[in-house]
């Protein structure tokens, strides 16, 4: 029996303090030096995540994924966020340790090994986002949990603003998985006037349970 | 000159993140009776109006959404919104 090693395309310039091998992932669930402070930023390229497409996509919609019916808007609970992207398509991201079974049908794709997936979090995050982006992520006319799809650091990304208001505004995102090198780069390069700190998996949570 | 694309999906956003896909020509001809000519006109031969123009675009950075809009090329402002296809 060989096991696979899953590798995350992400990689911090830190030390972990604490790192569980989860379904052939190696899972940094605490980092050294995370500090009490914000901002954070977390890799999550280990959660499962889905795209899911067809022409009549309300179709799918059940309890188990709740698609929203309109553009941009997400269904957001401590297992998931579904995001309606367009008229045919939603992504769905899986928050749960548990492995987690993909459907089969040809409306689902998985693409966890494809894209990259970042969790930015903490006081000051839109402050780096508008230095990476003109996108308005933190405008009036956003309503949390909102996707928005678009360039960030130049990069065509599917961004969650997960909360703007209060002690812990943030967002989720993913983009390719190639870029990710470049995009941890980008961001930690913009947020280091904030001192932006790489933060492990448990702080993440800890941060979507304080929202949810 | 700067230039925004209304997207169906997304709304205003800054032209780079799009993709021009040229002149809306309308449906493709009939196969039936279809000459070479005819499709080389359709397919290369633009109008290329000093004016109002339905053209195609494509939200290449964001949703990944067609869609054709009107645009006054002179200006190259948007004249009505934009329609998915």
């Amino acid at each position: 029996m060989v096991d696979i090693i899953r590798r995350s395309p992400v990689t911090f310039d830190k030390r972990p303090a604490r790192v569980e091998n989860r379904h052939n992932w190696n899972v940094v669930t605490e980092f050294a030096d995370e500090g009490e402070e914000g901002p954070w930023i977390t890799d999550l390229c280990h959660k499962t995540r889905w795209d899911v497409q067809d022409g009549n996509l309300m179709s799918l919609n059940s309890s188990d994924l709740p698609i929203p019916e309109n553009y941009g808007d997400c269904s957001l609970s401590g297992e998931m966020a579904v995001n309606r992207m367009n008229r045919t398509q939603a992504s769905v991201w899986h928050f749960s340790d548990d492995a987690v079974q993909m459907p089969n049908q040809s409306a689902y794709t998985e693409t966890t090994d494809a894209t990259v997936f970042l969790a930015l979090y903490g006081k000051n995050v839109f402050s780096i986002t508008e230095k990476l982006t003109n996108l308005d992520l933190n405008g009036p006319d956003k309503n949390p949990p909102t996707l928005v799809q678009g360039p960030f650091s130049h990069v065509p990304c599917q961004i969650l603003v997960v909360n703007k208001d209060g002690e812990m505004p943030g967002i989720l995102f993913t983009c390719s998985r190639g870029y990710a090198r470049d995009m941890v780069h980008a961001v930690m390069d913009a947020g280091r006037e904030f001192s932006l700190k790489p933060a492990g998996e448990d702080r993440c949570k800890q941060w979507i349970n304080q929202i949810l | 000159m700067a230039l925004t694309i209304t997207c169906p999906v997304c709304g205003k956003r800054d032209g780079y993140e799009f993709r021009y896909g040229g002149e809306d020509k309308g449906p493709r001809p009939d196969e039936e009776g279809l000459t070479p000519e005819n499709w080389c006109d359709y397919v290369h031969m633009n109008d290329c109006v000093a004016g109002i123009q339905k053209e195609w675009w494509y939200h290449r950075d964001g949703c990944g959404v067609w869609f054709s809009t009107h645009r006054d090329t002179t200006t190259n402002l948007e004249i009505s919104d934009s329609e998915v296809k």
